[in-house]
């Protein structure tokens, strides 16, 4: 019952904090939200699953409960965790608790509103990473993006509206087409599924020999093969992976920070969860057959999005851009389908989500207090708000991947797990092309340090900068503290995410 | 888990400067010295244990344990191997026990420096100037007993760090942070290679471990003997190609052509951080990382000749252009490329000794010249042009005596240390020379640069210190304190006596064993298996010539570098070492302004920089901008409703879409649904 719990100290504090005063909501909402983030990280050091949560794993603090009969199928509350959603699930219990704390300077009107909504996107976040019967999941889906887009929408920057409707009917269309790919999977299926659990599915998918029989007429090969494209591509927006990137920069740009911080450190994951969950663990023929024009996205969005990144003048669509530049490494460590590539993979989800919750929080501090994010406006901030500054360095060295950090391990096990991967085919070629970019983040961060943090100090702007108060400050020195634990103690999660991940590789035709 | 003695106690090497850097970094502003208190302390520390371990190694004993596993895992390796673990363990014998006290005696030297040379001056930012020291400190040792190739990276981009951070100290100005900037990319775009290359290595082999039967090196020898085919090349050819890769990150940091460029810039940071990071220690990681896996490059004749040419090619390349720069911090920068091009030439011919050799003593007298040009311009009131100095000598005696020593043994005037090393150099790349083309070549080019190298040092020294005062400064010096001077004198006596540890050129006449180091690194008095002198020796497959007999070829060497040397030191006399010198530049006619413009190096690099990343950038943007988003805009214009629909459909409040995505989402379930048959 622990995963109910955490949803509903969630859900039920959203409600509290709707109907709050908008003076304490700010703080009512952090105290709140200090609950799940106690609850998982207790979940995390009483975690006795193993195995995948797909594939005949133990799954932890699991209860399935038959819920509605839909037909020939029934639709369960089926939720637990295993070693790839967990760490998952801690990292967004923390940056929801970190992105509250971070709104108090930013965030002045409909204050109650705000954190509700900050809490019931936790809520559903949560679902779906512990959510394993597939209507469930896509309930929690789904529902993620409405607080989202309300966030954008109200609280955002001036082209908010653009950016709320952009993000939402585009991700949206996107989750439309794997709905319905996924259903023809289970119609494909036949009598062999009588339920949407996601286990049952995979075990038909892995040892049942898959699709069977014809749908419309089409033959059952081509349907699993369509299937598993149409949901790639309904993930691949979410990601987001070139060429389906462009609400993102948007989205963020006119985003108020802290749901910069949720958007770029766990929305963006739960695209590539999906990925491994659904596509990677499902369709072991697919992936190997369609693994050189994945990984050729992959390298594609690595070394696109670090262009793109380092076309920027804006400090947030510099983040924004780098980000589809990180993920594609996370795409190419799922489509390595070795041990270390897809835990690496797996791992660079949670590193990045800190890293770059971390990067929004250090640029939402810097636009409170000069009330700009363009780079051409301001030099030498080092000079008037020099802890910020260092953490926005160390921040922007984490991201460059440096030793002792997280990014690093993510990054070198994902190219460790791809340089000698079976079964992509010029995987050598694939990784040395992908880990260009870390020169080419280098360059962009480096040149927007250069511009920003250092030199003589200078602001365009006619506002007269303030000091950062102490709440801006610690949750970034907490996101710091949590990079740099991963980076020099990366087996507290990585042992898991290898338990979790073995079983996916042993199903793919023995790879 | 825990060694015995002295090696108990190793961890500890690296931990003193990291704890020093935590406290310098938390409580540094309320400290009486900001900071230099517990670094002096804490590299005071790391010499010390640092010298107990060179003794414990005298003693016969070496140590190498893993200390710590961070991710172990399967993995089907290309050799055939099953695993792989990735760990930090020490490595410590005679090669690193050296580097350590090398580098601690370097780092507390500088940290004792830095109380005269940074505090003195009123600085804000010290605690950062000291937390950055000991970063850099840790680091740097870390990567020196590193006993695999994953740590040496890590530590090798974590120096990498600090000297960004160090270049960049005086953050406030508009070059220091540029050249900070360039310095971290530069290498950067080597340490692009070197990853490459540990991934590589480590996909191949299943091992990145340094020494031992499990090593990679081993692995490889395994592999070629074998005859196996790796990644669709015979194994002797992909080993190449990694230890080439690995190469990368070597010339970035030891700053050899083409990626030197950042050196010069790097001379923005204090000089104390010159002295330490760009002249001593970080520079010569590069150089160091060579020396620690040569048994992987021994296995690659091709991998050798490169790094001789390149050094070779560097030593030259960077002498001449020492020979016109008029700030004393860039002559010594120039140089220090150059320096480190002969190390490289020494270990590319297989000199493993020679190489090793030159690296201390270069650290020694390139520290002392360093720190001997701050004291300079703490004594001319901070400033840094040469012209603007002379007559120094009378006025700062101990200064002027430290510097001529480290210039002596700069330029390899006999006996000081530098003419043994390079010497060694030199002679070893001319006995290979003589059977292998290519690397004549290389000799000739260092051969040259040797006079160069006598010209700029002499210069320089004439220009600082001698002749008549030519600013007001110069005759109203600055006083320099003990903290300053001590430093001076340590590093003074190591530049004179450093050479005699290892006199090879008199053990040959004389016949007598004087050749210490080379017994030291030869395992005699203890080593890890493997990791010898004639271990490399006997793996490296290059032919040795002579000249007549091998001493007459050694005598005819060792004459013609140091009357080269001499000839260098003597045309600069000539020049410079009058009352009233003047720049002699008009006569290098159309050479001149190549030279001052360092061959464009720069202005190409700036180029692809500026000139072709940066608009393919911008293009890649312009594109995303309009075709692709375009595209998504236009799709979702014309889709289902058309324009003035969809207008009508946004209405801006959120309930309405709210609604919609339900509506939306019920329709669907209930299309799928009827086409499903669930409701029949």
């Amino acid at each position: 019952m622990m995963i109910e719990a955490l949803i509903a100290v969630a859900l039920l504090g959203a409600l509290v904090t709707f109907v709050a005063p908008n003076r304490i909501a700010g703080k009512l909402a952090f105290a709140i939200s200090l609950i799940p983030t106690a609850l998982a990280l207790w979940l995390f050091s009483a975690f006795d699953g193993s195995g995948n949560a797909l594939l005949g794993g133990e799954l932890a603090f699991s209860s399935n409960v038959e819920w509605i009969q839909f037909g020939d199928y029934t639709i369960s509350w089926f939720v637990g965790l295993d070693g790839i959603s967990l760490p998952l699930v801690v990292m967004t219990t923390i940056l929801v608790t970190l992105a509250i704390v971070s709104s108090w300077t930013p965030i002045d009107e409909r204050e109650s509103q705000f954190y509700g909504l900050l809490l019931f996107i936790e809520a559903n976040l949560i679902g779906v990473f512990a959510a394993l019967d597939f209507f469930v999941w896509f309930i929690f889906w789904e529902a993620v993006l409405i607080p989202m887009y309300l966030l954008i929408g109200i609280w955002g920057g001036p082209r908010r509206k653009y950016a709320a409707i952009k993000f939402f009917v585009y991700t949206n269309v996107a989750s439309l087409v794997m709905f319905g790919a996924f259903i023809a999977l289970v119609l494909g299926l036949g009598d062999g599924v009588t339920s949407f659990a996601l286990p049952e599915i995979a075990d038909a998918m892995v040892n049942g020999g898959g699709v069977q029989t014809a749908l419309f007429g089409v033959d059952p090969g081509t349907l699993t093969a369509i299937v598993f494209v149409a949901m790639f591509l309904g993930f691949a927006v979410k990601v987001p992976v070139v060429p389906f990137h462009t609400w993102l920069p948007d989205a963020h740009v006119e985003a108020p920070t802290p749901a910069s911080v949720l958007l770029a450190g766990v929305l963006l994951k739960m695209g590539t969860y999906a990925l491994l969950r659904f596509n990677f663990t499902m369709f072991p023929e697919q992936v190997e057959a369609y693994a050189v024009p994945i990984a050729a996205i992959a390298v594609i969005s690595v070394i696109y999005g670090a262009l793109l990144a380092l076309a920027q003048t804006d400090l947030k669509r510099i983040v924004a851009y780098s980000s589809v530049s990180s993920m594609g490494y996370v795409i190419l460590g799922l489509i390595a389908y070795t041990e270390f590539g897809v835990s690496g993979a797996t791992f660079q989800m949670v590193s990045h989500g800190l890293i770059s919750g971390l990067m929004f929080m250090a640029v939402g501090v810097i636009y409170n207090v000069t009330h700009t994010r363009m780079v051409t406006d301001m030099s030498g901030l080092a000079d008037r708000m020099p802890v910020a500054a260092g953490v926005l360095v160390a921040g922007a060295f984490g991201y460059m991947g440096l030793p002792l950090m997280s990014g690093f391990y993510g990054e070198f096990t994902i190219f460790f797990g791809a340089f000698g991967s079976e079964l992509l085919a010029y995987s050598q070629v694939f990784t040395a092309l992908a880990m260009f970019g870390i020169v080419i983040v280098a360059g962009y961060l480096l040149f927007a340090l250069q511009r920003t943090v250092f030199g003589p100090y200078h602001l365009e702007t006619d506002y007269e900068i303030g000091r950062a108060a102490l709440h801006d400050i610690a949750p970034m020195f907490v996101l710091l503290g949590l990079i740099i634990l991963l980076g020099v103690a990366p087996e507290l999660i990585f042992e898991m995410m290898k338990d979790a991940v073995t079983p996916i590789l042993e199903t793919g035709g023995g790879l | 888990m825990a060694g015995t003695g002295a090696f108990g106690y190793a961890p500890a090497i690296a931990l003193f400067p990291l704890v020093a850097f935590v406290v310098a970094l938390t409580f540094g502003k309320y400290m009486p010295k900001r900071g230099a208190i517990a670094g002096i302390l804490a590299t005071a520390g790391s010499l010390l244990l640092s010298l107990w371990l060179l003794v414990t190694v005298a003693g016969g004993e070496v140590y190498h344990e893993t200390l710590y596993e961070w991710a172990a895992g399967d993995v089907l390796t290309e050799a055939g191997s099953n695993g792989i673990e990735f760990t930090f363990g020490l490595l410590i014998d005679p090669l690193s026990a050296l580097m350590l006290v090398i580098v601690s005696l370097v780092a507390f030297l500088v940290h004792v420096f830095s109380l005269g040379y940074m505090n003195a001056e009123g600085e804000t930012g010290l605690p950062r100037y000291y937390a950055g020291l000991g970063l850099f400190t840790f680091s740097m040792l870390a990567f020196v007993y590193a006993d695999n190739l994953l740590m040496a990276f890590m530590f090798f981009e974590l120096v990498g760090l600090c000297s960004y951070l160090l270049i960049g100290f005086w953050f406030r100005t508009r070059s220091a942070p540029s050249a900070a900037k360039k310095a971290f990319l530069v290498t950067r775009f080597g340490d692009y290679f070197f990853l490459l290359g540990v991934v590589a290595i480590a996909s191949t082999f299943g091992t990145v471990a340094f020494a031992g039967e499990n090593s990679f090196v081993v692995a490889a020898e395994t592999a070629i003997e074998n005859g196996q085919t790796l990644f669709g090349f015979d194994a002797r050819t992909w080993v190449t190609i990694t230890a080439l890769l690995v190469l990368g990150g070597v010339m970035g940091k030891s700053a050899q052509f083409p990626l030197h460029t950042w050196l010069p810039d790097a001379m923005e940071g204090p000089t104390t951080v010159s002295a330490l990071i760009h002249a001593a220690t970080m520079v010569a990681a590069g150089v160091y990382l060579v020396a620690r896996m040569f048994g992987y490059y021994a296995l690659s004749p091709t991998a050798l000749t490169v790094i001789a040419f390149v050094g070779g090619f560097t030593a030259l390349f960077a002498a001449t252009m020492g020979v016109v720069k008029d700030d004393i911090k860039q002559v010594l920068a120039y140089s220090t490329i150059s320096q480190y091009g002969y190390m490289m030439l020494g270990l590319g011919v297989g000199g493993y000794v020679a190489g090793v050799f030159h690296l201390m003593n270069h650290a020694f007298f390139k520290a002392l010249l360093f720190l001997g040009a701050g004291a300079v311009i703490v004594i001319m009131h901070h400033e840094q042009d040469m012209w603007k100095m002379g007559g120094l000598k009378d006025k700062a005696p101990i200064t002027y005596y430290t510097f001529l020593a480290g210039a002596l043994a700069l330029a390899g005037i006999i006996p000081f240390s530098g003419f043994w090393s390079k010497d060694e150099v030199l002679y070893d790349a001319l006995i290979v020379g003589l059977e292998q083309p290519v690397i004549l070549v290389a000799y000739a080019m260092a051969l040259i640069a040797v006079f160069f190298t006598g010209f700029y040092t002499f210069r320089m020294v004439f220009l600082t210190f001698h002749g008549e005062p030519r600013s007001e400064t110069a005759e109203d010096p600055h006083p320099v304190g003990w903290s300053i001077k001590a430093p001076l004198i340590v590093l003074g006596i190591l530049a004179v006596v450093a050479g005699l540890v290892n006199l090879a050129p008199l053990a040959k006449v004389l016949g007598v064993d004087i050749t210490f180091l080379e017994h030291w690194l030869d395992g005699e008095f203890g080593s890890v298996e493997g990791l010898t002198y004639h271990a490399y020796h006997e793996t490296v497959a290059f032919e040795e010539g002579a000249i007549g007999s091998e001493t007459v070829t050694m005598l005819l060497g060792a004459g013609l570098s140091l009357g080269l040397a001499l000839a260098g030191a003597l045309t600069a006399h000539t020049l410079y070492n009058v009352p009233e010198p003047v720049p002699h530049k008009e006569r290098l006619g159309g050479v001149r302004r190549t030279l001052e413009a360092n061959y464009y190096q720069d202005e190409y690099q700036v180029w692809i920089a500026e000139r072709v990343t940066l608009p393919v950038a911008r293009m890649a943007d312009r594109f995303d901008q309009s075709v692709i988003d375009g595209l998504v805009n236009s799709v979702s214009t014309a889709s289902l409703f058309g324009g003035s629909r969809l207008k009508r459909v946004q209405t801006g409040l959120v309930t309405n879409y709210a609604a919609l995505l339900v509506a939306g989402f019920i329709g669907l379930l209930l299309l799928l649904g009827t086409l499903g048959g669930w409701f029949l």
